[in-house]
C-alpha cells in the first residue's frame, strides 16, 4: 500500500488507540468484540473487514498500517519473546493473500 | 554558550530486546557493539541533559489531531507504557526529566518559527524511548532526559528539509538560550528500514540502510539529501523507514561532522535494519 489510500477519518484508528490506552476495552474486545465495535462510527465495510480479519480490505479503506499491525496483535497476540510472530505472520498473509515470504525463525 | 558534547543515532526496534536471545551471533554482536559504544561514550561525555528525538508511534495523540514534535516536560519519564510492556519485554524504568530545559526548548523553538507541542504528563513511551533508555541504562545515571516525539509516520510529516531547519533552530537554541556551562547530548532514535504492519513487514532494505549509515558517518549532508529522500525511505519500507528523519535534526544541529558506525545487521526477524552512528564533535 502507499499513502494515497490513507484515510485519517477511519474510526478503526480510534478503536486501536483506545485499546492501547485502556486494558478494559482490550479485555472486552476479546470477550465481546461486537459490543466494542458498536461504539464506533464505522462504515459497514470497515466493520465487516475487522470482523473477517481482512487487513487487505482495511488498508484499502485507508487504515494506517502501524495501527493495523497493532490491531493484529490485539487479535492474535503480542508476546515479545515470540516476537508476536503469529500476529505478524497472519497479518502479512492477509495482506498478501499468501504466506510464502514469511521466515521460519 | 551551552555545548553539544554528545550526538548519536540508532534504531529502537523492540525485537532487539525481545528476540535478542534468538538472534544469530553476528546480529547480536551489532546490537551489543552499537549500544555498548553509545552507552560508554554517553557517560564519558557527561551531558547534563540528553535531548532525544524519537518517533511517536501513534501512542500519544489521535490521528486526527497529530503534533509533528511533542516535547515531554514532565519531571520524570517512566515507561514502557502499560500496553507495550508485553510487546517489548524490557524492564521498567524512570528517567529523570528536565522541565526547565524542556520548557525552554518549547519556548525557544516557538520563537524560532518551529511549531512544537508540549505536555507535562508522563508521555506514553513504547520502543521509541524505552529501547535507548534501557539499552544505555540512562535511568541509572545523573543525565536528565528531554523526549521530543516526532511525527515520521502520519502524512504529511515534516520533510527532510524541514527536519534540517529544526536542527539549525535547535543549535541556535542550545547556543543562545541554555545556561552557558550546560552540557547537552543529542540522540536520534528511529529507523532503519522497516515496514511495521505493512505487506513488507519482513523486508529489510540492506542497500538503503548501508548507504544511509555510510553517509551519516561521513557527515556528507549534501549527498545525504540527494540520495536519502523521503521517497527513497518509503521505497525502503512505508511508515517505518522515514523514522530515520529523527536523526536529521541531530545532524543539522552538529553540522557536517564525521562519525563512527558499529556494524550492520538485517536479520529478518528483527523486522528492522540495525546499525547506529556516534558523531565526533
Amino acid at each position: 500500500m502507499a499513502w494515497e489510500k490513507f484515510n485519517p477519518n477511519l474510526a478503526a484508528h480510534d478503536l486501536v488507540q483506545d485499546m492501547k490506552w485502556n486494558p478494559e476495552i482490550r479485555k472486552e474486545f476479546k470477550t465481546n468484540e461486537a459490543a466494542v465495535l458498536d461504539r464506533y462510527k464505522m462504515s459497514p465495510e470497515e466493520r465487516k473487514a475487522i470482523k473477517e480479519r481482512d487487513f487487505r480490505k482495511l488498508y484499502d479503506l485507508g487504515m494506517h498500517p502501524y495501527l493495523g499491525g497493532q490491531l493484529s496483535r490485539f487479535i492474535w497476540g503480542n508476546d515479545a519473546g515470540k516476537g508476536a510472530v503469529e500476529a505478524s505472520n497472519k497479518l502479512v498473509a492477509s495482506l498478501q493473500g499468501h504466506s510464502r515470504d514469511i521466515p521460519e525463525n | 554558550m551551552a555545548e553539544i558534547v554528545f550526538a548519536a543515532g540508532a534504531p529502537h526496534a523492540p525485537a532487539i530486546v525481545g528476540l535478542f536471545d534468538k538472534a544469530p551471533d553476528e546480529s547480536r554482536k551489532v546490537v551489543t557493539d552499537t549500544y555498548t559504544a553509545i552507552s560508554r561514550e554517553l557517560r564519558d561525555a557527561r551531558p547534563d541533559v540528553l535531548i532525544v528525538f524519537a518517533n511517536d508511534h501513534l501512542a500519544n495523540s489521535r490521528i486526527t489531531f497529530y503534533p509533528d514534535f511533542l516535547i515531554g516536560t514532565a519531571p520524570e519519564h517512566s515507561g514502557p507504557h502499560e500496553w507495550f510492556q508485553e510487546w517489548i519485554g524490557c524492564r521498567d524504568y524512570t528517567a529523570k526529566g528536565n522541565p526547565d530545559v524542556a520548557k525552554a526548548l518549547f519556548q525557544g523553538m516557538t520563537r524560532r518559527g518551529v511549531r512544537m507541542s508540549a505536555r507535562d504528563e508522563n508521555l506514553k513511551f513504547d520502543d521509541n524511548i524505552s529501547v535507548p533508555v534501557t539499552m544505555t541504562n540512562l535511568d541509572q545515571t545523573d543525565i536528565t532526559l528531554v523526549p521530543v516525539l516526532q511525527n515520521c509516520t502520519v502524512p504529511p510529516f515534516p520533510s527532510a528539509e524541514r527536519c534540517f531547519e529544526v536542527g539549525h533552530a535547535l543549535r541556535d537554541f542550545i547556543e543562545k538560550d541554555l545556561p552557558a556551562d550546560m552540557r547537552v547530548g543529542l540522540f536520534g532514535s528511529g529507523g532503519l528500514s522497516h515496514e511495521p504492519g505493512g505487506v513488507r513487514y519482513y523486508k529489510i532494505d540492506e542497500e538503503f540502510d548501508r548507504k544511509f549509515l555510510e553517509l551519516c558517518a561521513k557527515g556528507d549532508h549534501k549527498t545525504l539529501f540527494k540520495e536519502i529522500t523521503v521517497d527513497r525511505m518509503e521505497e525502503a519500507g512505508i511508515g517505518g523507514t522515514a523514522e530515520v528523519l529523527s536523526w536529521f535534526p541531530v545532524m543539522a544541529a552538529i553540522g557536517e561532522r564525521p562519525g563512527r558506525s558499529f556494524g550492520y545487521t538485517g536479520w529478518p526477524s528483527f523486522r528492522c535494519g540495525i546499525g547506529g552512528v556516534i558523531w565526533d564533535l
